[in-house]
């Protein structure tokens, strides 16, 4: 399929999902919120694709709700509206229910709505030059589904600073990385994609049907208290025994090849 | 507005920003009965002034505070039973967060903070501290339990640190450099002497902000550690949506295309 905003590709078993707005920050109009949505679920349903590499082209990684257009066109993005008051939005992963693993390769400057797409990926990298901040405040608007992310995600101390100084203080990569809200910084930053890729295939070797499992246990554990958590993860792990994988991994390592996996089965999704 | 004369706190406001200030600095600020009951009204009175945008709480001398005065306790032939009411039934006052405080709260640690110190930790908004703050919890070590501190605290930092310091009790302490870097802190003021400019200095950019757009982003935060993530979020849509129509929400953006400081709606408004 063909997007006027985004750009999907497939490089080996990495699917990649590049915001391609350069001009506008990559901001999303509303068609950008049209073919978020498409886009995931093409990648999501491509068995050839085990894991997913979220980027940015030009120098900034996503700055949120196109504000330009806003002003412009309210009617172009009162949809948007509905599935913000709702919290029916499907922007993200998340949002979309990607089972597969997602990388955010965070190419440079994350604003406002852009803290979306690393609140709700699995694993967040960074160019040296990326920087976070949420300006919500210093414009009139409430700061909420983006920072209630990160706050279970990271310590909370200083994503309440970054919702509350507003546009006047960010967040630089370094820090990001220390504070756990991302796990790598990349230098010098043009070798982002390169290092998105390696750890992208890094990540697909491993067993598809495991790694959905996992992830459902892990986000599922955001959704409640421990114990209740691990009873939903016990049932996480169960759902694999049986599964050919299981057998295929172990054997594999004894026989010191790499293990053949088992495609995904397309998943339902549930409405929310 | 001109705020009380009170015994164990002072009250001050300097520009948009109004100083909890805890001043018992011979006894390292320790909460003794009285200033129990004068935190209750003085996280009010700063709520309610509405020149107050931010509140920024610290203390004098070494100290910003050492939790319970252990010396009263033992010595008013009362001890905590004067207090078994209101922790069993949770019915406590002396945080902004006890208070229901929705404007910013930065607390600005000066020092030594050990035991129910932590309560303005765990329930500020944002904590800065001066290079030379420590941190620590000898709870245990006095034959105490460490509770609702640590609870706040295991929600908004890594937990293995906490438990550390709950475990360890008196016997050692977490230094300035290391908060900072488990996120217990934003910010390290060297040298410091010049905690109180830099306070002042981070509530007054806080201060440019929507104080609603503050209010409701607060509330979606905070309410974020009572549930679990989707319905945080379908919380949070409720206090995004409260903002819909409010006159920041069309001021924001024409302040910013017109290059100047937006001029924001009173929380006391309608």
């Amino acid at each position: 399929m063909a997007y006027e905003t985004l750009l999907v590709e497939r490089r080996g078993p990495v699917g990649w999902l590049v915001f391609d707005r350069p001009d506008a920050g990559n901001a999303m109009d509303a068609t950008m919120f049209r073919e978020l949505e498409a886009a995931w679920r093409e990648l999501d349903r491509d068995p050839a694709v085990r894991v997913i590499v979220n980027t940015g082209n030009g120098p900034a990684f996503q700055t949120g709700v196109d504000v330009v257009q806003l002003g412009r066109d309210k009617q172009a993005l009162r949809e948007q509206s509905r599935r913000t008051r709702d919290a029916e939005l499907r922007l993200t992963a998340w949002h979309n229910q990607v089972w597969k693993p997602v990388i955010a390769a965070v190419n440079g400057v994350c604003a406002g709505g852009g803290l979306h797409f690393v609140a709700d990926a699995d694993i967040v990298l960074a160019s040296s030059k990326a920087s976070f901040v949420d300006p919500h405040v210093s414009l009139g608007q409430v700061s909420a589904y983006e920072t209630i992310g990160l706050v279970r995600k990271s310590p909370m101390e200083p994503i309440v600073r970054m919702a509350l100084t507003g546009a006047h203080e960010r967040i630089d990569a370094a820090r990001a990385r220390q504070l756990g809200i991302l796990s790598q910084v990349v230098e010098p930053p043009d070798e982002l994609r390169d290092a998105a890729q390696e750890l992208g295939e890094k990540v697909a070797s491993n067993s598809p049907a495991a790694m959905r499992a996992t992830k459902q246990a892990l986000w599922g554990a955001l959704e409640l208290g421990l114990t209740d958590a691990s009873r939903a993860g016990a049932r996480a792990l169960v759902s694999m025994w049986g599964h050919p994988d299981q057998e295929e991994g172990p054997r594999a390592f004894a026989e010191k090849r790499e293990p053949v996996w088992q495609p995904l089965e397309p998943h339902e999704r549930t409405t929310a | 507005m001109t705020y009380p004369e009170l015994e164990c706190l002072k009250l001050e406001r300097r520009g948009p920003i109004g100083w909890l200030i805890n001043n018992r600095p011979d006894r390292l600020n320790a909460m003794s009965a009285r200033m129990r009951d004068e935190f209750a009204l003085a996280w009010t009175e700063l709520d309610r002034d509405p020149e107050v945008k931010v509140i920024v709480h610290t203390g004098e001398g070494r100290a910003f505070q050492t939790g319970v005065d252990v010396a009263e306790i033992a010595s008013d032939g009362v001890g905590m039973e004067r207090y078994r009411r209101s922790v069993e039934e949770f019915d406590l006052h002396f945080t902004s967060w006890h208070q229901q405080v929705w404007k910013p709260v930065i607390t600005a640690v000066n020092g030594l903070c050990a035991g129910g110190g932590f309560h303005w930790i765990a329930d500020a908004d944002v904590v800065i501290a001066a290079s030379d703050a420590e941190f620590f919890d000898p709870h245990v070590s006095i034959g105490q339990v460490v509770s609702l501190e640590a609870i706040g605290l295991i929600r908004k930092m890594p937990v293995e640190a906490v438990m550390r310091m709950a475990f360890v009790g008196r016997h050692e302490r977490l230094g300035a450099p290391r908060a900072y870097e488990l996120g217990m802190i934003s910010q390290i003021v060297d040298p410091p002497e010049r905690l109180r400019d830099e306070a002042q200095a981070l509530a007054e950019k806080i201060a440019r902000n929507s104080p609603a757009a503050m209010r409701a982003t607060k509330r979606a935060l905070w309410g974020a550690l009572e549930v679990g993530l989707t319905d945080a979020c379908r919380a949070g849509a409720g206090e995004l949506v409260s903002m819909w129509g409010h006159p920041d929400q069309e001021e924001g953006p024409r302040a910013f295309s017109e290059k100047r400081d937006p001029h924001w709606r009173d929380l006391t408004e309608p």
